[in-house]
């Protein structure tokens, strides 16, 4: 579905933002990016739907250059992205008013913008909402409102670029249910985070440091993976204590690891064997 | 929180279904007629008409309170110079001043009119969904020829509707960037023109990287600048018609008399 060959990018001072990425995203996948700060995890998402253009290298999406100015729009109604503040995502006055700005980019006809708003609002759970200020919202709401904001647009695939960093833990777990919910309903996600307990779900992890690919695999290879905390990255505290627990002999599967209940159930599965 | 001054209050009474255009075209209607009328009767008349348009709009008073309130002082200062400084027929003397009929009738005409210009734009803010306005503003533009200035009536739409909705995440950053130098021990009242690049600075840092971050946004969910639809449907009812034949009616006789 989306294709970055070779793709190298320079901030305006010079300075390399990403070298040579080369790697590919096949649709319903679900891929989460992870990386320290200032690795090129949220330019390599800018990338994605033509927000920036390569240097070197080009990126394809359905088999459209991002460089072919006659087709980001039909490339931005495919790939859309959820960014970090909600503040300042929001465009419309109201909650309605902000889920209509992309459909009417698309030059939709009122009726199909409406159908889909609503629809949108009934999906995200923000129909008590509707004539709100987005700027009224909780963070988590306010995440979630962002989100719907780049439902409306219909997209293929999302790309969340550290959509829970300004949110507390349970907006935070709120805002990752609905990514998993759209992920089932097969839409291709693009998680970028620097918390890796949010990336049990994923189907693949890259990592990313100083603007390069330096490990890629399924979760739980990468995950356990110690050359991490080489890169600034904390394991999730679960796999964290599985590994711990490998060492001594006590093997907990890899998907009881997901959830604290889980893995407590494990152990006293394990402690009444023994 | 107190709202603020001229905002929509939602409903949904006969002002309120109108189209916005019919409104728009409605106030700067008045407009004119407000500064056209010379006569106490023309004002008595365009007061009326106010008070009658408020009734189809079930409007409460504060709104149109809130609207003159700030305005009092100006208005004020108006009357005042008006009655002290027109020459004509000295009604009494205190001390340097010599108030004069003609003062006091020109004082009493200019607050009048603006305090009318006001409650017009009040009663068309207070009933029209500010990108309902936008909408409006945007459908009476698109005629003109907009793109020899290099822009188009879409992109003032637009601009408009941004600037109405990030008004309040200024204040909200001058407040943040206030709280975040005070509590690094500047003080604010001690010299208020030393403390205008401490506060000013941050806050052009930070609108600018706001202002970045919203173009992407608006660039991811494909605005360009160009033509785009609105959810909004603007047709011209009945009703709109019946209105603008009435308002028509109204000016005439305002003009005849």
């Amino acid at each position: 579905m989306i294709r970055l060959e070779n793709v190298s990018y320079s901030y305006p001072d010079g300075k390399p933002a990403l070298s040579d990425i080369h790697m590919g995203i096949r649709k319903g996948e679900y891929i989460g990016i992870i990386g320290r700060n200032g690795s090129g995890k949220s330019t390599l998402a800018l990338h994605l739907n033509g927000l920036l253009k390569p240097g070197k290298g080009k990126v394809m999406v359905k088999g459209m250059d991002t460089r072919d100015i006659s087709r980001l729009q039909e490339i931005r109604k495919i790939v859309g992205i959820v960014f970090q503040n909600p503040e300042t995502q929001f465009i419309g006055r109201t909650v309605e008013e902000d889920l209509a700005f992309g459909p009417e980019n698309l030059c939709l006809p009122p009726e199909e913008i409406r159908r889909r708003v609503e629809r949108v609002l009934a999906e995200i759970g923000l129909e008590n909402y509707r004539y709100h200020s987005p700027k009224t919202l909780s963070g988590g709401q306010g995440q979630c409102a962002a989100l719907a904001g780049t439902l409306t647009m219909e997209p293929e695939c999302l790309v969340f670029d550290e959509v829970t960093s300004m949110l507390d833990p349970d907006s935070g777990k709120l805002v990752l249910k609905h990514v998993k919910k759209l992920h089932e309903k097969g839409k291709t996600i693009i998680y970028i985070t620097h918390n890796l307990e949010e990336l049990h779900d994923a189907d693949r992890i890259i990592v990313m440091d100083r603007g390069r690919i330096v490990l890629e695999g399924e979760p739980e290879n990468v995950l356990s993976n110690p050359f991490l905390l080489d890169l600034g990255l904390t394991p999730p505290s679960l796999m964290d204590l599985a590994e711990r627990l490998k060492k001594h002999g006590v093997m907990i599967p890899w998907e009881k690891t997901s959830s604290p209940s889980s893995f407590a159930e494990e152990i006293c599965r394990l402690f009444l064997k023994t | 929180m107190q709202e603020p001054v001229f905002s929509y209050v939602p409903g949904d009474s006969f002002l309120h279904t109108l189209d916005p255009r019919t409104k728009l075209a409605a106030v700067m209607l008045l407009g004119i007629l407000t500064f056209r009328t010379e006569s106490f009767f023309g004002i008595g008349a365009l007061f009326v008409f106010f008070f009658a348009l408020t009734s189809f709009s079930g409007l409460p008073a504060r709104v149109f309170l809130r609207a003159v309130r700030p305005m009092m002082l100006f208005i004020i200062f108006i009357f005042f110079a008006q009655l002290f400084f027109t020459k004509g027929h000295v009604l009494t003397s205190f001390w340097i001043l010599h108030p004069s009929l003609e003062g006091l009738q020109n004082g009493l005409r200019l607050s009048a009119r603006f305090i009318l210009l006001l409650l017009f734009a009040a009663l068309m803010t207070a009933s029209t969904d500010p990108s309902a306005i936008t909408c409006g503003i945007e459908r009476m533009l698109r005629p003109l020829p907009l793109r020899w200035m290099g822009v188009n009536s879409f992109e003032l739409a637009t601009m408009m509707n941004l600037s109405i909705s990030f008004l309040p995440i200024l204040f909200e950053r001058v407040e943040r960037t206030k709280a975040a130098q005070a509590s690094r021990g500047m003080y604010f009242g001690k010299n208020p023109l030393r403390s205008v690049p401490a506060l000013a600075i941050p806050l052009i840092k930070g609108v600018i990287r706001d202002a970045e971050e919203l173009a992407l946004a608006m660039e991811s969910r494909g605005y360009q600048g160009t033509r785009r639809t609105s959810m909004h449907e603007l047709t011209m009812q009945r009703r709109d018609w019946i209105f603008l034949f009435a308002l028509i009616l109204f000016a005439a006789l305002m003009l005849r008399f």
